[in-house]
């Protein structure tokens, strides 16, 4: 026993866990994606911290926050449609609030989060209870909440608070000694916003909640086999109605950084953007099928998604459409590997 | 084992809506005993399990755990009560890894999280106890069967289990990872565990129990030692004897000249049955006796498309054929009548007549569809001829009786004029006029030159209608008997002693 012990003991043996293979091969294609666009734009910046930071991350926080839920959604083996009406909703309750009732930003935040964790909690128990399909489950949230979006305005509302502006200015820029010895903002200049903390900060909770708690690990045993999961006593009802209301919850703060990003609320904001979400998480290697997924893969998900963006704007000549050609192309390739992998691990199981 | 009583179910009822599926059954099981629960399938062994684990809840009698009575409301009650399950399919999830599958949902904790070290600390020390280095970090799906199986049993073990059911936990396990299993469960017993053990191994019952209590139609026939009953006398038990109908049966008339209409030449599927050969002559009435779980239905699935074989191959009036899936079996005029025919016969909301003109219309193929007036007269023809009782042929099957429902599916595949037919436990849970008029309209079926396949659990009828009979044993073919001269202590003896009794009857 001491010898497996001890094996479990290397850092190396530990990192190569069959379990993590999707992770890698998410970091693996970021860096060769990464590594061609240093090699081919270096020279325009593409390699400088600005392009990194503010390109690829910063400008899709909000896709970030709302694949942190999504990508425990998945692991549960379900699908949540809703996200992107939700978020949009966010946008709609705070402009609605802040510009026509004069209410305070983070009173209707606090309204939204009320209604997106109260719908996620209903749409996990219609899911759980009636047997209905996660699919059309939260397709009928998704028409009702786009639905309530309109009610409330079919016109784009401003918003003017010193709340959301503060936010939306807060920058922390990076610094470095420069070589004339003075401490001074790194050029191109680069910085950190409040959506990018928020974002991270997801991640953080995520893997914790995921990882260290027995909530998280349930949400991989009801992914993994569902049936095993209650036979083992797990609570499987729970775990899932809690999973849905924790996306709702995350659809709502992405919601919010949506709205700092553009300061106003639209019924129509992030449509599909569901599916840029569930993209960001799939290709951060989160399996469709459940049982597998990590928020570390999901970031490099976010990242690897908005890197295609990032190259089509250096290069300048080609149309934006290219994108989501190279974002089909990228999450095609990426359910290629999944199956691959299940494939290849069901043949090794059976030697 | 000691002679302390840890649980006692007695006069145990089940009620479902239509049947009654315990009967006053006793049980009894000591502290530190392998306690076999026998029975074929259907006799309540699964229920009575499930009233123990609380699947389902008994409808009279009691239970008592350590001189207390209790009623069990969920598997996870059960579980807190130091009842522990491990299923024949193995209940972990394959993503996480063995030492997750053994600890998830009890997890140590250390100021709030989740304490891993310990958790793979402690997953170490119960797989040294099973005899297993494996490392525990890794996924479970990484493992075989034998290993999971492993990991489940150390789940349930862990747990504080006072008593520990194995259901079928053998049927996936080679000799040497039963070898294992079995020293775990010395271990367990040494232990003081009390272990109910349920397989249709006999073999392994005599190995490893103690003691085994007999079930049959949900009623209990008895608890014995193991000692007091020999195999011959145990399957015997199992099987009861039926009420037996003197039908005047003639077997069908086959010559040394008459050709094989079908051969099959050391076919098998891994894992399932292997290398099996057998001939069936035209004409011929070919029975498959064996208990139930023997490889008798993954034969005939074999010989019909729908388990394909993997080795040797299979020969149709001389010529090789290779059935992917049934339907080629069904173009070369080879037909299958599947063992339930709830699930896999009868389609419950069509007619009478579509039912019948199913098969038909299946090996015509779509763009040949069968006239209304072709599918009546079929439908007519056979109704007469089987003697089916129904008002007309557009009565939906699903509303006529068993033995009915068995003629209709009779007549489907009648109906598309096989050259082989396989019928698999025709005659199961019809009642006993209907049982002799199924086995007249096949012995008649081979007078017309039809090759029938026949499978059944009881012996007399196999005897009373089989040319030669095929007995299989724990997916092998253990003999083949002549059904005019064998009887049914013949049969019993090759089933309980296997390969040995077989050499015994052919010499």
């Amino acid at each position: 026993m001491e010898n497996s012990n001890r094996k479990r003991q290397s850092l190396f043996t530990r990192l190569m866990n069959p379990k993590y293979v999707m992770v890698y091969a998410t970091i693996a294609i970021f860096l060769i994606i990464y590594i061609f666009g240093a090699i081919q734009y270096g020279d325009k910046g593409f390699t400088s911290l600005r392009t990194l930071v503010i390109s690829m991350f910063t400008e899709n926080a909000y896709y970030g926050i709302s694949a942190v839920g999504m990508t425990m959604v998945l692991i549960t083996g379900g699908i949540d449609l809703s996200v992107g009406a939700v978020s949009s909703l966010t946008g709609m309750i705070i402009a609605y609030g802040t510009a026509r009732l004069g209410i305070h930003p983070l009173v209707c935040l606090l309204f939204a989060f009320v209604i997106g964790i109260g719908l996620g909690a209903i749409m996990g128990a219609g899911i759980q209870f009636l047997n209905v399909p996660p699919f059309i489950m939260t397709l009928t949230g998704m028409f009702l909440t786009r639905g309530c979006c309109s009610l409330i305005s079919r016109e784009s509302i401003e918003i003017q608070s010193d709340l959301i502006d503060a936010l939306a200015n807060f920058k922390i820029y990076i610094m470095w000694w420069n070589s004339d010895g003075e401490w001074a903002k790194i050029k191109p200049v680069c910085y950190i916003n409040f959506n990018l903390i928020l974002f991270i900060i997801m991640i953080i909770v995520g893997t914790i909640l995921l990882q260290k708690t027995r909530f998280g690990r349930n949400v991989y045993a009801v992914g993994g086999n569902e049936q095993s999961a209650k036979l083992m006593g797990l609570p499987v009802a729970r775990t899932k109605i809690l999973v849905y209301a924790f996306n709702g919850f995350c659809s709502v703060l992405a919601g919010f950084a949506y709205t700092i990003y553009v300061k106003s609320g639209w019924n129509l904001a992030l449509s599909g953007g569901e599916l840029e979400v569930i993209t960001c998480a799939v290709i951060g290697g989160t399996l469709m099928t459940g049982g597998v997924g990590y928020m570390v893969g999901t970031l490099f998900g976010v990242l690897l998604k908005s890197a295609i963006p990032a190259l089509i704007t250096f290069n300048g000549n080609l149309l934006s459409w290219w994108g989501k050609i190279a974002t089909g192309a990228l999450l095609l390739l990426f359910i290629f590997i999944q199956r691959i992998v299940v494939l290849y691990s069901a043949r090794k199981k059976q030697k | 084992m000691s002679d302390e009583i840890i649980l006692e179910m007695k006069q145990i009822e089940m009620q479902f809506p239509a049947v009654k599926a315990l009967d006053k059954v006793d049980f009894t099981l000591r502290r530190g005993e392998v306690h076999s629960l026998l029975g074929e399938n259907g006799a309540g062994k699964s229920t009575l399990i499930k009233c123990l684990t609380g699947v389902n809840h008994k409808t009279g009698g009691q239970i008592i755990l350590e001189g207390q009575e209790i009623s069990p409301t969920n598997p996870q009650h059960a579980m807190e009560l130091g009842i522990s399950t491990v299923f024949q399919e193995i209940n972990l999830c394959p993503n996480l890894t063995v030492a997750e599958n053994i600890f998830i949902g009890r997890q140590p904790m250390k100021h709030g999280q989740i304490n891993w070290k310990e958790i793979n600390r402690r997953a170490d020390e119960l797989m040294a106890r099973f005899h297993l280095d494996i490392d525990v970090t890794r996924p479970l799906s990484m493992f075989s069967t034998a290993i999971q199986q492993m990991v489940s049993i150390a789940r349930a073990v862990d747990v504080q289990a006072k008593i520990l059911i194995l259901d079928e936990p053998t049927s996936s396990l080679d000799d040497n990872e039963v070898k294992l299993l079995f020293d775990v469960m010395r271990e367990l017993k040494a232990s003081g565990m009390g272990i109910i053990f349920i397989t249709h191994f006999l073999d392994q019952i005599y190995e490893i129990s103690d003691r085994m209590t007999i079930l049959r139609n949900g009623h209990l026939v008895g608890a014995y030692g193991i000692n007091e009953l020999t195999k011959v006398e145990l399957v015997t038990e199992m099987i009861g004897k039926d009420i037996d109908v003197i039908f005047n049966l003639k077997r069908a008339e086959v010559g040394e000249k008459d050709p094989n209409m079908l051969e099959a030449d050391h076919i098998g599927v891994p894992g399932k049955v292997e290398d099996i050969s057998l001939d069936i002559k035209k004409g011929e009435l070919l029975g498959f006796a064996g208990l139930l779980g023997s490889g008798r239905t993954e034969t005939a699935e074999m010989l019909f498309g729908a388990e394909k074989i993997s080795k040797g191959e299979i020969r149709l009036n001389g010529q090789k054929v290779n059935f992917r899936q049934p339907h080629d079996a069904i173009m070369k005029k080879v037909a299958f009548c599947p063992e339930d025919r709830k699930r896999d016969g009868i389609i419950g909301d069509l007619s009478i007549r579509e039912n019948i003109a199913l098969a038909v219309q299946a090996r015509r193929g779509f763009m040949r569809p069968m006239s209304r007036q072709e599918q009546d007269e079929l439908a007519d023809k056979y109704i007469k001829a089987l003697g089916i009782k129904t008002p007309s042929a557009e009565k939906k099957i699903a509303e006529l009786s068993g033995g009915n429902q068995q003629k209709v599916i009779l007549a489907r595949w009648m109906a598309t004029q096989p050259d082989v037919l396989i019928l698999d436990e025709p005659t199961r849970g019809i009642d006993v006029g209907a049982k002799a008029e199924i086995q007249r309209l096949m012995l008649e079926m081979c007078g017309d030159g039809v090759s029938v396949v026949f499978i059944s659990s009881e012996l007399d009828e196999i005897i009373r209608c089989s040319n030669r009979i095929v007995i299989m044993r724990d997916g092998k073919k253990v003999a083949e008997v002549d059904g005019a001269t064998c009887t049914q202590q013949d049969i019993l003896n090759i089933i309980a002693e296997g390969a040995k009794a077989a050499e015994e009857v052919e010499a």
